[in-house]
């Protein structure tokens, strides 16, 4: 395999701006404020805030994965691997759920 | 001993895109690790409801919104001093990483006070006030504690983890085109971050 | 060592003493340490086993008390399970011949490697510690089921640390494995020129990955409650037992194929060479091993049916259990019709693999019955589930794993057993095997349960037969592991390649050079099993 032979040589890697990071960090405190003034000032809404607060909370953690981690810049492999990953956890816990729920 | 013969693929010369394949997988167990309590979490929440919602009131969201914001910042600094050592700024990196090390440890000292006044008030499992609460409360701070707990372990071990890079770097082991071991502390502090994106709306944002 | 004609340079003597074996970072050294520490704890387990069909061998009380008796089978589970059939194959074999196979010298990350091995011990240790500290070893089962492991008073937390450990052990294991056969493959082999048993590595290590932080964190789970003496699981405040063994086996169902994968690949990769044949189906074999450990993690409820789970999730997870069968009897179509029109050589590797394929038939079609929503809220907890499991776990993978030590002898150790020998031990554990386990598969129908010291007369003549099979299948080990042992001081020098084998582990010397190969190892054309005289058939 090519890629093998010359793998120390490879070092293409994309650098990161500190702009784009700034940015990132940014939109990650806007989010946090936002979730946090839903909850605190909104409490009459209950339900609504709990989905609320996991969406903005999966926000945050795409931003995180995407521009922190690299993510974006990454082989495709390492975001189908993250994918199957979360559906594994989110197939247990839908099943495990509704098991309590036709109980 | 026909030794000067070395295959193209060996295992023991030193290759970035495996480290890094291999740091996404350890990163893998850890999430599922913290998923099993998020489970449990999920589970009990869902056969309390109530109690979680009045035992959730006698957490500080103030307390806990700064040590987001501090998680965060240092998520950033953290993504910073790559990008600083990519581009062989020596000095920035390490600083950045010296700004990071110190969040990690506000962190935990915010987090000290927190879980401190919480012993004051006896919430801890086995003190008096935690066992006149009634059920469902109980498993509230029992969970919070674990998983905080354990969170908070993953922040000692992560910051432990940017030492050793600090120091490294200040050797001249790891720079500019020996990356990975700084790439994969930064991953690793981006995941202790990442657990607490979710912890904080789960236990303190209740509401 | 007499020497004289194995080859000057080989991993054996390439570096001396007990610290270049201690702390080696040969991938071969460490498989070799792997199996002489799995094989001794295989044989305390055996004995534990043994123990337990003296006690059975007559109604009442015989050589063991109650409670005793309950120590025993969770130490022998515990051991078996923990400490020998899922590090088994993959440490043993994975480890000597991954990199092999793949045609490189080493895992991805030798350092980890040799970290996993020294865990296994720590949490071998544990295990072991339990017999000495506390109260004695865990009386719980192997599943260590809340809310008894909370209150008994024997020593779980050691036990449940221990586990900890291994599952710890076992991850960076699969780690390695993926990380290896991801990067480290000689140029020009695509994941579809990888031998079967790469294949079936991979999907195990995937196993191994994700499913064992989830048992990892419900066993610290089990620990945090004991130290703290009120828990998780408690419904006094709220909790609920089902949760752990969702929990539990959300893990140790995917485990189930940590054991069994590994040892689908030995069958696809022995069968090829003595049929002297190209496998049939590579892509479908392959492809199944995925099938099978993506499937695995959606069945774990079928452990659960009698445990007050909903109806409704025991349905669901009933169906998918069926599932299951479909990428497994793809598999062995496949193996038997690569034995179709081949020329077979029939040599003691390819019998354990015959025997692999009747046990695990047998295994595989009563795990069928206990998947059966309604047959299994009979079968449950009765000697039915017990006859099952040892059907699939001993007959299945530690006839592979007898049948690999077989084949790869002469690449490992570079000599030859004595086959007249190997063959009259195959028999008796073949013979010995069915007498014991057969019997408890009649005896679960008739409603005998598990778990017990004692059981009612009617069941005697059956326990009494399966006790005799005890003795026999004892024998049996006993005199394979004689003959190998005597075969490894002894035997006659082998050839570099004696059963005409055409995965590139062949293309070395027996035993291999510290760096396996001495130039690159040519890859097959058309892929890994293609005979050049298959053509003519």
């Amino acid at each position: 395999m090519e890629e093998n032979k010359n793998k120390n040589n490879e070092h293409q890697e994309h650098i990161s701006s500190y702009k784009e990071h700034f940015g990132t960090w940014s939109a990650l405190i806007l989010l946090t404020l936002m979730t946090v003034l839903v909850s605190v000032f909104g409490a009459d809404l209950r339900t609504l805030s709990v989905a609320t607060a996991m969406i903005i909370a999966t926000v945050k953690v795409l931003a995180v994965g995407y521009y922190f981690m690299h993510l974006k810049y990454e082989p495709k492999i390492y975001r189908t691997l993250i994918i199957i990953v979360m559906a594994l956890f989110v197939f247990f816990l839908v099943m495990v759920i509704l098991d309590y729920l036709t109980r | 001993m026909n030794q000067s013969f070395v295959l193209p693929n060996s295992g023991h010369t030193f290759d970035p895109k495996s480290s890094k394949l291999g740091m996404w997988l350890f990163l893998y167990t850890e999430i599922l690790l913290f998923g099993g309590l998020f489970l449990v979490y999920m589970v009990y929440r869902s056969l309390n409801p109530d109690a979680f919602l009045l035992a959730s009131f006698k957490l500080n969201v103030w307390m806990g919104t700064v040590n987001t914001i501090i998680l965060l910042t240092s998520s950033m600094t953290v993504a910073m001093s790559i990008t600083a050592l990519q581009k062989g700024d020596k000095k920035m990196a390490m600083n950045l990483l010296w700004l990071t090390l110190l969040a990690a440890l506000a962190f935990l000292v915010i987090k000290y006070f927190e879980w401190g006044a919480k012993f004051e008030h006896g919430y801890f499992p086995g003190m008096d006030h935690y066992d006149a609460m009634p059920v469902g409360e109980k498993l509230y701070f029992y969970l919070y504690f674990f998983m905080t707990g354990l969170h908070g372990l993953h922040v000692i071990v992560g910051g432990i983890f940017i030492w050793v890079v600090i120091a490294k770097i200040k050797s001249g082991k790891v720079h500019k085109d020996r990356i990975s071991l700084h790439e994969n502390a930064g991953l690793y502090w981006h995941l202790v971050d990442l657990i607490w994106i979710y912890l904080f709306p789960l236990f303190y944002l209740i509401h | 060592m007499t020497a004289a004609a194995l080859p000057e340079n080989n991993f054996f003597n390439a570096k001396k003493g007990i610290m270049s074996w201690l702390f080696t970072l040969d991938h071969k050294r460490i498989g070799l340490l792997y199996l002489y520490a799995i094989l001794s704890f295989f044989l305390v387990g055996v004995v534990l086993g043994f123990l337990m069909r003296l006690e059975l061998l007559n109604p009442g009380q015989d050589i063991m008390k109650p409670h005793t008796y309950n120590q025993v089978f969770t130490l022998h589970g515990v051991i078996m399970i923990f400490l020998f059939i899922i590090p088994s194959i993959p440490a043993i074999f994975g480890n000597f011949f991954l990199p092999l196979h793949l045609g490189t010298d080493d895992v991805a990350f030798p350092k980890l490697n040799l970290l996993s091995f020294w865990l296994y011990v720590l949490g071998a240790l544990f295990a072991l510690a339990t017999l000495v500290f506390g109260d004695g070893p865990a009386d719980t089962g192997w599943t260590f089921y809340a809310p008894y492991s909370v209150k008994t008073g024997t020593n779980v937390t050691m036990s449940v640390l221990a586990a900890f450990i291994l599952g710890f052990s076992s991850i960076l294991t699969g780690l390695n494995f993926i990380v290896t056969i991801h990067r480290l493959r000689t140029p020009g082999m695509g994941f579809n020129q990888m031998p079967l048993f790469a294949w079936s590595l991979y999907a195990t290590s995937w196993i191994q990955l994700l499913a064992t932080p989830v048992v990892g964190i419900t066993l610290l789970m089990i620990i945090a409650e004991r130290v703290f003496g009120i828990g998780l699981f408690d419904p006094s405040i709220g909790g609920d037992p089902i949760l752990y063994q969702h929990l539990f086996w959300i893990y140790s169902h995917p485990a189930v194929y940590i054991m069994a994968l590994p040892a689908m690949g030995l069958v696809s990769e022995i069968i090829p060479t003595f049929a002297q044949r190209t496998i049939f189906g590579y892509k479908a074999i392959a492809y199944s091993s995925m099938a099978i450990a993506f499937v695995g993690y959606f069945v774990w409820g079928h452990h659960m049916f009698t445990s007050g789970m909903s109806g409704t999730a025991g349905f669901i997870f009933s169906i998918l259990t069926f599932f299951v069968a479909i990428p497994t009897s793809v598999k062995v179509f496949n193996w038997v019709a690569t034995l179709y029109k081949g020329s077979i050589n029939i040599e003691i590797p390819l019998l354990y693999m015959m025997a692999f394929i009747f046990n695990f038939l047998i295994g595989g079609l009563t795990g069928l019955a206990n998947a059966a929503l309604a047959a299994d809220v009979h079968l449950h907890d009765t000697y039915f589930v017990v006859g099952h499991f040892h059907y699939v776990m001993f007959g299945g993978t530690g006839f592979a794993m007898f049948g690999a030590l077989h084949y790869w002898f002469p690449k490992i150790w570079g000599r030859m057993y004595n086959k007249a020998r190997a063959n009259v031990a195959f028999a008796l554990l073949f013979f010995g095997f069915n007498m014991l386990y057969f019997p408890m598969l009649i005896l679960g129908i008739m409603g005998m349960p598990r778990r017990y010291y004692d059981y009612l007369p009617e069941f005697h003549g059956l326990n009494q037969i399966a006790t005799v099979g005890s003795w026999i299948l004892v024998s049996g080990l006993i005199l394979m592991l004689a003959n190998l042992l005597i075969g490894l001081k002894k035997g006659k020098i082998a050839s570099a390649n004696p059963w005409n084998g055409i995965t590139l582990e062949w293309q070395t010397s027996s035993p291999p050079p510290l760096h396996n190969f001495d130039k690159l190892p040519e890859l097959n054309e058309g892929g890994p099993y293609n005979y050049p005289d298959a053509k003519k058939a």
